[in-house]
């Protein structure tokens, strides 16, 4: 009787509003009826921007939303689809958001489109367990009823949210090891400790959250080479904030980061013969607790891939130095972006070199003195090597098969590449050990080199030997040939005479 | 020293009668004539062959011929035996060398129609010889294993191939299989060095005993001209001391080659590589190589390289019978038709050899 | 007259033609003999063999322990593992053609220039390498420890 009575009401409501106010016409039947039933779900589209534009439930859910009679609105004849679930809603949804002509001509809208082909092409597109539907649909993240825009604080996808959104289920250990037993759930705790966290959480909604990096509806597996966090795209995903000085402007620190980088021995690897190998930003800084290295982690992050270095550095006196200090301890000799390939320059007591800049002062002082000679060392090695490749290059120039030595030229590369780890040590004792054995193995090429260019000689004169024993026997056989001649003319006619 | 010397002498006479032989040579003469050069060029044949035993006597030494080692054991020789690089390049341009001494010695027989009768033997055993210095060229190229020998083999036994019903076999044959393999390495590894040097040397006995005896042939025009009017010079030993000087002359070339241009390595060579760019046969190969090239791929109802293949068989058989059927030399008169062909022939080769080099 | 002027020259001038004659051909002769003596004189590296390389005797290696060898021109890391097995890996690092080295503490192939590791497969098992370490096949002929390329 009630409902009866409030339905008539209602379509009475309805019809007299509808011939009146095109904005009150928004208020159809699915949603007054939803309403009073107090469904949360009518609550939410209340705040639906959807809602706010005018469409109503059945422009998704189907069904006739004049129809005062439930059975009428709610029909399946009439076209009433009822709940969508998983793969539905990403098809409804997109039956607007991917149709240009739609968004554009229809609602007058700026936003993207095409969100359905990037979420295809996307690792959440997989099949989900239950083998019925894509892992994640549009809802998944941007809610079902009560969707809002992207800059809107209450959005699961407003800046400030995305990190609790996206820990729904990648934060779930149980969940996500349904996909990937090995991935790990740890990402939103490691951000919640890195400075983008930091802010995110103050409200600084500038900063990266996870979108940011891995992109939206296209998030790929970081394994994925089109990935943003693939290997050799980090850098330019990280640049596209930091290198923008504008944006950046305000944090205090540099926009440079990437011009430097790509110019550094690592950035060359990386992003020139993409040696995936070679430390991307997130190899020094962490990713999901991006950060700076401090001073006491310099060492240790560096000494990732350069060990050895980072061993002899630490046993070095250079060590408790620079901790009292408060020295970085690589880089404050090799720089930190822009690290160009360690030559001996850096060594010595020149101006360019860095250990002047502690020991240049007194020449009398133990630290000026190894710098000086730790540096002669160096020089000297240098010069055999390139002596020795000197050599090789004439040797082969001139035609002599020299792979032995040129095999031998690989020791002394390696005996170069020994010695500037040994650099580290800062002691001069071992230094000397390891530059006066890579002399001698450079010696051996370097000789070796030296024969083949004498034997090259030897041929030479061999052959001038050869050819004036052969001229002279040649010259003296030919007279003796006419001298035979003669005598036999000369015999012949002397017995005819 | 003299006085012992005749004893040796006395004693080997006592045994063997080198005095016939002393008498023979000593009673042998050669025509001296405006033509004259060319008798030489037999004898530098003889000695680029002895230089060719004896280097690749040498070269057996350390070569090692199979498809592992073969490369290796070159560069070996040439880098780490003592003057092994010279003995290598020697025998290399020796060889050259001696195909182009053959063919001029070919070739001068030819125009002053040395090959007439009573001569047919000398030409028919230099004929043979000579196919037998092309194979021993088309397979010693192929020893020191390297990419360009590789796949000038491969394209080589390949013209072999497509001659019909015989072609296949004779390829399988050549190949020890289907393919260019290790067993084709060693297969023109005993052709090389066993089964040619053999055949080789009976030949050359036949023929020089054939020169010894019969004697130098003098050109048509000079002998119907009543003969090079006694002009001569004893065989021994004025014309084998001329010989002999020419010999230097040759070895002193041989060496100033070697060491100037020392004969190339290449990389070794690999099944599975794309076949590198400018493959080409040995020079000597490259008129037949450049003509098949030009024939149309398809002439009447026969294939072209089919036709060309038989086109060069049967010239090079109508050129080895040359004395059998040019009855006018024979008969000692003059034949026009002769020379035409044989400078037609030299043109053409000469002609496509610089066309093959330019392309 | 003339016969007596000349008589006594020739003889003196053939003479020296003779000499010059022996000269050049002593000097020919040497130059075509002393080639081909040295030639024949084994060199002293002894015959070409890439194809396998004698490391040594199977006691020379210490069990848990590794040893550069020479292959050819390439360096060879030969292993002895913890379980008496013996490996050979080619010891040029698959990142910057370093020379790796088996470190006994850690019981992995390493790279000391960017700290790469590689299993005793010679997998690349950590840091910059991007591939595994070609393997040469180790043979044992009685007490004699040979490597040779795996077919």
């Amino acid at each position: 009787m009630n409902g009866r009575y409030r339905g008539f009401l209602t379509t009475f409501v309805l019809i007299f509003l509808l011939h009146c106010s095109p904005a009150l016409r928004a208020q159809d039947g699915c949603l007054t009826c939803h309403q009073t039933m107090e469904d949360p779900r009518a609550a939410l589209f209340l705040k639906d921007v959807h809602k706010a534009k005018g469409f109503s439930c059945a422009d998704c859910h189907g069904g006739n939303r004049n129809a005062e009679d439930m059975e009428t609105a709610m029909d399946p004849d009439a076209g009433f689809r009822g709940v969508p679930s998983g793969d539905e809603i990403t098809e409804m949804c997109s039956t607007c958001h991917s149709d240009g002509s739609a968004m554009v001509k229809t609602y007058n809208s700026i936003l993207p489109w095409g969100q359905k082909a990037l979420l295809e092409a996307s690792v959440h597109n997989k099949l989900a367990s239950n083998g019925k539907e894509r892992i994640v649909n549009c809802a998944t993240c941007h809610n079902a009823h009560g969707i809002l825009p992207v800059e809107n604080p209450a959005s699961p996808v407003y800046p400030l949210n995305v990190t609790k959104t996206c820990g729904k289920c990648h934060s779930d250990a149980s969940y996500m090891r349904i996909y990937n037993p090995t991935i790990a759930v740890d990402q939103v705790d490691k951000y919640r400790t890195s400075v983008h966290g930091k802010k995110n959480a103050s409200g600084d909604r500038k900063v990266a959250e996870c979108a940011s990096c891995h992109g939206s509806h296209e998030i790929r597996s970081a394994k994925d080479v089109k990935s943003r966090v693939y290997p050799t795209n980090v850098p330019e995903t990280c640049s596209s904030c930091h290198s923008n000085p504008e944006y950046m402007a305000g944090y205090g620190i540099e926009s440079d980061q990437f011009e430097k980088y790509s110019k550094s021995v690592h950035g060359k690897a990386l992003l020139e013969k993409n040696d995936i190998g070679a430390p991307a930003c997130n190899d020094c800084h962490g990713n999901h607790a991006a950060t700076p290295p401090g001073v006491a982690s310099v060492s240790n992050v560096c000494g990732t891939c350069h060990a050895l270095n980072a061993d002899l550095f630490a046993q070095s006196p250079h060590k408790e130095a620079f901790d009292e200090a408060d020295l970085p301890e690589c880089e404050t000799c090799h720089g930190n972006h822009e690290i160009v390939s360690a030559s001996e320059k850096l060594l010595g007591v020149s101006d360019e070199a860095v250990c002047s800049w502690c020991h240049g002062g007194d020449p009398e002082s133990k630290g000026y003195k190894t710098a000086a000679s730790m540096r002669l060392l160096a020089d000297s090695m240098d010069r055999a090597e390139r002596r020795a490749i000197g050599l090789v290059e004439d040797a082969e120039q001139k035609g002599m098969e020299i792979s032995d030595a040129k095999f031998k030229l690989r020791d002394a590369r390696q005996a170069i590449l020994q010695s500037r780890t040994m650099v580290h040590s800062f002691d001069e004792e071992r230094f000397r050990e390891v530059i006066t054995a890579g002399i001698a193995v450079t010696a051996v090429a370097g000789s070796e080199a030296n024969e083949a260019i004498d034997e090259y000689y030897f041929r030479r004169w061999g052959l001038v030997f050869a050819t004036s024993m052969l001229i002279l026997l040649s010259i003296s056989l030919y007279v003796y040939i006419r001298k035979l001649e003669k005598r036999k003319e000369t015999g012949t006619r002397n017995s005819a005479g | 020293m003299k006085k012992r010397l005749n004893i040796l002498y006395e004693w080997v006479n006592d045994r063997v009668h080198l005095e016939d032989l002393v008498e023979f040579l000593g009673k042998k003469y050669v025509p001296v004539h405006s033509h004259s050069v060319w008798y030489y060029f037999g004898g530098v044949s003889l000695f680029l062959f002895i230089i060719q035993v004896v280097t690749g006597i040498l070269l057996l030494l350390y070569y090692k011929g199979s498809e592992e080692l073969a490369f290796e054991s070159i560069k070996f020789i040439m880098s780490k035996v003592a003057f092994g690089w010279l003995i290598r390049s020697v025998h290399s341009w020796a060889a050259n060398l001696f195909v182009l001494a053959a063919m001029i010695h070919m070739f001068s027989v030819y125009f002053t129609k040395a090959y007439r009768k009573p001569r047919e033997i000398t030409w028919l055993t230099g004929m043979l010889m000579f196919f037998l210095v092309l194979g021993f060229g088309f397979s010693g190229y192929l020893l020191p294993w390297n990419e360009l020998a590789f796949f000038a083999t491969k394209v080589g036994t390949d013209i072999a191939g497509v001659i019909p019903v015989i072609g296949k076999p004779i390829m399988v044959f050549l190949r020890g299989g289907e393919d260019v393999t290790g067993a084709t390495l060693s297969r023109f590894f005993g052709f090389h060095v066993a089964v040619f040097p053999g055949i080789f040397t009976v030949l050359l006995g036949i023929h020089l005993i054939l020169v010894q005896r019969q004697g130098m042939s003098e050109p048509l025009h000079i002998e119907r001209g009543g003969g090079s009017g006694g002009k001569t010079m004893p065989f021994f030993p004025n014309f084998l001391l001329r010989d002999l000087l020419l010999w230097l002359i040759v070895l002193n070339l041989l060496a100033i080659l070697a060491v100037f241009f020392p004969w190339e390595l290449g990389q070794k060579a690999d099944a599975f590589a794309p076949a590198p760019a400018g493959i080409k046969p040995e020079w000597y190969f490259m008129f037949m190589f450049q003509t098949l090239k030009y024939i149309p791929a398809k002439l009447w109802i026969i294939d072209g390289e089919v036709f060309g293949i038989m086109l060069f068989s049967i010239a090079g058989l109508l050129w080895t019978l040359v004395p059998f059927w040019d009855a006018k030399s024979a008969r000692g008169e003059k034949s026009r038709r002769i020379i035409y062909i044989g400078i037609f022939v030299v043109m053409y080769i000469i002609a496509l050899t610089i066309l093959g080099w330019l392309s | 007259m003339e016969n007596r002027t000349e008589q006594p020259a020739q003889p003196r001038k053939r003479e020296l033609l003779m000499w010059i004659l022996s000269g050049g051909l002593f000097g020919m002769a040497a130059s075509i003999l002393y080639p081909l003596f040295a030639y024949l004189k084994p060199p002293r590296l002894g015959e070409v063999e890439t194809s396998s390389v004698k490391a040594g005797k199977v006691d020379d290696f210490q069990v848990d322990s590794g040893q550069i060898i020479k292959f050819g021109t390439k360096p060879v890391l030969l292993v002895r593992t913890p379980n008496d097995e013996f490996r050979a890996f080619s010891a040029v690092c698959t990142h910057l053609d370093c020379t790796v080295q088996y470190r006994r503490e850690k019981g992995v192939i390493w790279c000391a220039c960017h700290n790469g590791t590689y299993d005793l497969t010679g997998r690349n098992i950590g840091g910059p390498p991007p591939r595994p370490l070609d393997e040469f096949r180790v043979v044992i002929q009685g007490e004699e420890v040979l490597i040779s390329k795996k077919a």
